[in-house]
């Protein structure tokens, strides 16, 4: 999935309106950032990606670009020609 | 001496026999005598479970549950061959930890549809003719998740809630022919099923969950008991009952 489509993911799991994730924002001061986020990241990243997760890779990041460095290729940035 | 619970001369249908519960309750049906019809998807998870069957009679008959409409042909034409079935076990199931913001309609559809359409098309697939002999055992598997509440699972919670009340209306429906029908709810066992539960919990979440069970984690054997029980003479006079096996995890 495209990198914006992956933010406006994370906006609606942390109950965020779309477009406030940027990225480089530290899990540690969401609110949201709770057990049941990371239970539904796993989800997320099973359903959409099919990448299988641990809690533990999970829990070793500490920023939003963090998560999205875990799905490696399956997340496209854009270039604009 | 007395064995109550003894199957002999019985056929007897399991779903999800090719793991967990489904499984071991297979295996111990068939030291209580009976003759086993094995289904599941998986045709070499199945065959691995024959080998673990005691006497012999026992078949393998793959099938796919999510084609419910399907079942009550497929069932007719079973028995043919394998001749009338004294009960009937829907352990097949699927669990997905989903909590409510990354729930989809397709999850909801999918776990509902074999958890609780499949049981009901087996139930109505055992009432033809030649298919259920008389005085029948119906076994569904609900869950103590359809009876108290648990975060991240709503539709799995709901389709076992589902199981148990439907176990109560088919109780009611079936008994003019003498069919019982019954659920057994199941706290957490250690099974296939629950080894991809503990893949997307922390090791705190899942000892905090171990904890709420008073005798620990169950075995799928400990469900087993309780589903032969079900089958056997032991409920002759037991009908739209959910029984709970949960090592105490609803007590408190």
């Amino acid at each position: 999935m495209k990198k914006n489509e992956f933010l406006s993911a994370l906006d609606e799991l942390l109950e965020l309106e779309d477009g406030t994730l940027k990225g480089s924002e530290s899990l540690d001061s969401l609110e949201s950032w709770d057990s049941l986020a990371i239970i539904s990241f796993i989800a997320l990243a099973d359903e959409r990606c099919g990448v299988s997760l641990k809690p533990r890779q999970i829990s070793d990041c500490s920023t939003i670009e963090d998560l999205a460095g875990l799905l490696g290729d399956r997340i496209t940035v854009e270039v604009l020609a | 001496m007395l064995n109550p619970m003894d199957l002999t001369g019985q056929t007897i249908l399991v779903t999800g026999a090719s793991s967990g519960i489904g499984r071991e309750t297979s295996r111990l049906l068939s030291q209580l005598g009976a003759r086993l019809v094995l289904v599941a998807r998986n045709e070499e998870r199945l065959a691995e479970t024959l080998r673990l069957l005691e006497g012999d009679g026992h078949t393998v008959q793959p099938f796919d549950l999510a084609l419910t409409a399907e079942i009550p042909r497929w069932l007719k034409k079973i028995t043919a061959s394998a001749g009338p079935l004294h009960g009937l076990v829907h352990s097949a199931g699927i669990h997905k930890l989903r909590p409510l913001r990354v729930l989809n309609p397709q999850t909801v559809d999918e776990v509902m549809r074999i958890n609780l359409g499949a049981a009901l098309g087996l139930a109505g697939g055992f009432c033809q003719k030649g298919v259920g002999a008389p005085g029948g055992s119906i076994v569904f598997l609900s869950s103590v998740t359809g009876l108290v509440g648990q975060s991240g699972i709503a539709a799995y919670a709901a389709s076992k809630g589902a199981v148990a009340a439907a176990t109560r209306s088919l109780a009611v429906e079936l008994a003019r022919e003498r069919i019982r029908v019954n659920c057994v709810a199941p706290g957490v066992v250690a099974t296939e099923l629950w080894d991809g539960v503990l893949k997307m919990l922390t090791p705190e979440q899942a000892t905090a969950l171990e904890a709420t069970h008073l005798l620990g984690l169950g075995r799928a054997r400990d469900v087993s008991y309780a589903i032969a029980f079900l089958l056997a003479e032991t409920a002759r006079w037991i009908t739209g009952t959910v029984l709970v096996v949960d090592g105490g995890y609803t007590a408190h």
